[in-house]
């Protein structure tokens, strides 16, 4: 496990006051908007990043000292992969020449090899181009593959999506998934889009003008109504489910979360498996008495847990299914009319339920 | 006999590239130094790397004069160790077109390494290149625009120097008479077809190294360019 406190202040007048864990295991996420100190933490993981008079900053791994008031490990003996949101590859090489220089520099033996890389990232295509000629997505996975090569023991990731247009960025998340699924080595993730955030991370740290807002795991954190209502129409919650089955008939698969059916559009994944199940707070509705017809599929018996406090017209109520939790976005005027209070009983309608991924056991 | 001629041009042509080899060492960690540092003596080294472009060579001349001298210090401790002064002798012109070429190496290769983006060195650090790893596999194969450049610049202006050679190393023949200097010669005693011969053969050299630097710059930039 990695643990930093960093108290940085920059002439500037930002100042960076952290106490933050990376979690062995899964992704450990820092979101928050440009300026929040997201990256200078990454640098400080890194090594990139010394600070200057009157900081102080105290970084472990595994209890050996990477940096601080006295001792400075530099980038090359952290055995951290970085990738950026920028343009990294050397351009003097080829992608074969970016690969090899990772694999002639390995860290430790992951027993991951080419084969297995490229498996994951389909990079066959591009090994013998120059780095100039690939597309914003494809460097990005050839930055990603350099890493992995590299044998790194955590692999932080700053904006790795960020200078990528969105057709591409959502066909490179698949493959962030597959990364997330299969390495048990710890990942740092920073970005500032929440839908990313939903999509890979397992735990989360919420950060504002260099200070911890909020921080919990990601499943928890999805419901937390302070960190949804301020992003308004992405307002959604992740919830966690089981594969039950695959209706052939009607394309659907159904799965069980705590015991109750939800309906989904998915290719047919494995029975037994743990999914991630991403809930837009728009697309849920709130019901008195439970409807008998209706064209929506996936109703649940829900309790109110509490609502935020607004004179916006509209207000994100969080709901209690078993153990989880969903957000509605419902209007004032609704909650008003319908009398709604915290404990009551009501049902949840979920217009649309979007599989996320296969996640990792947690 | 030889020619004198062709001798002076054996001594300037040895001169242009010992002082090349010469700068390629030392001048190459100069370079890298300046265009990464923050350190506040930059502010004084900069300026002192420059000076010989604008400052006149006799200027110059006339202090490595004083300096190789017998008299002085480093003279004596020169004088102690081969027996010879450095002053009207091939050692000294070597210095002296070292210091006096120098910004003509430094000053584009600087330009060369300052360009070379910082991200690219994180990357390779965080991969597991050590300092020197970065350099000679990230830097220099970077950079090699710049030091095309620099080596050529270094080269060509050593082969033109003239009056930094008059102040301290003479007009020897076969030790310090330059092409510079045998070009004079001919002129005051006016062999103009000789003075013609070495001006014009000055003149050709320089322009068609000039071409080629320039040349290679162009292709090097549209390769580049093309590619993104």
């Amino acid at each position: 496990m990695i643990a930093l406190k960093a108290h940085i202040s920059r002439p500037s007048g930002f100042t960076l006051d952290v106490d933050l864990e990376i979690k062995p295991n899964g992704i450990t996420a820092l979101y928050g908007p440009s300026g929040s100190g997201k990256s200078t933490i990454l640098k400080l993981l890194a090594g990139l990043e010394r600070g200057g008079k009157g900081d102080s900053i105290e970084l472990t791994s595994e209890g050996t000292t990477w940096q601080n008031n006295n001792t400075f490990l530099p980038p090359e003996k952290r055995e951290v992969g970085l990738v950026f949101q920028q343009q990294q590859l050397f351009p003097h090489l080829t992608v074969q020449g970016n690969l090899q220089f990772a694999q002639q520099r390995r860290h430790v033996n992951t027993g991951l090899d080419l084969e297995q890389i490229n498996e994951w990232l389909d990079l066959s295509s591009l090994l013998e181009k120059k780095v100039d000629q690939l597309s914003g997505g494809e460097a990005q996975r050839v930055a990603i593959a350099r890493v992995l090569l590299n044998g790194a023991k955590c692999i932080l990731m700053d904006e790795p999506l960020g200078s990528i247009d969105n057709p591409s960025r959502s066909r490179i998340l698949p493959y962030l998934d597959k990364l997330h699924k299969n390495l048990n080595i710890p990942m740092v993730y920073v970005s500032h889009s929440f839908e990313e955030i939903t999509h890979l991370a397992d735990y989360l740290y919420v950060l504002e003008k260099g200070r911890i807002k909020f921080e919990g795991p990601m499943i928890e954190m999805s419901s937390s109504l302070a960190l949804n209502a301020g992003e308004g129409d992405l307002a959604a919650t992740v919830i966690q489910c089981t594969v039950d089955n695959f209706d052939d008939e009607y394309g659907l698969t159904e799965l069980d979360f705590e015991g109750t059916a939800l309906f989904v559009n998915a290719d047919n994944p494995k029975p037994g498996n743990r999914v991630r199940v991403r809930i837009p707070a728009r697309d849920v509705s709130i019901v008195l008495q439970k409807p008998s017809d209706t064209s929506i599929l996936n109703i649940l018996a829900v309790d109110i847990v509490s609502f935020t406090d607004t004179q916006s017209p509209s207000v994100l109520v969080k709901l209690k299914h078993k153990q989880q939790f969903i957000l509605a976005r419902i209007t004032r005027k609704s909650l008003d009319s319908l009398h709604l209070q915290p404990g009551q009983q009501v049902y949840a309608q979920i217009k649309s339920v979007a599989l996320i991924n296969d996640s990792v056991s947690q | 006999m030889i020619d004198p001629d062709l001798i002076s041009l054996a001594i300037t042509l040895k001169l242009a590239a010992i002082t090349t080899v010469i700068l390629f060492v030392l001048g190459t960690p100069l370079a890298w130094w300046l265009a990464r540092t923050d350190h506040v003596s930059r502010v004084l080294i900069e300026p002192l790397v420059a000076l010989p472009i604008v400052l006149p060579p006799t200027v110059l001349g006339f202090y490595f004069l004083i300096l190789f001298s017998p008299n002085n210090p480093i003279g004596q401790f020169w004088y102690s160790l081969t027996g010879h002064t450095l002053s009207f002798s091939f050692s000294g012109l070597v210095v002296g077109s070292v210091i006096y070429s120098l910004p003509f190496y430094v000053q584009p290769l600087q330009v060369a390494f300052e360009s070379v983006k910082q991200e690219f060195l994180d990357a390779a650090a965080t991969l597991g290149a050590g300092p020197l790893d970065r350099f000679f596999n990230i830097v220099a194969p970077m950079s090699r625009r710049g030091f095309v450049v620099a080596g050529t610049l270094a080269f060509a202006h050593t082969v033109g120097e003239f009056g930094i050679v008059l102040m301290i190393g003479g007009n020897i023949p076969d030790e310090t008479r330059v092409l510079s200097i045998a070009l004079y010669d001919h002129v005051e005693s006016l062999q103009y077809d000789k003075a013609h011969l070495l001006a014009g053969g000055l003149l050709i050299f320089s322009f068609l190294l000039l071409f080629v630097v320039y040349y290679l710059n162009r292709r090097w930039q549209t390769d580049h360019t093309a590619a993104h």
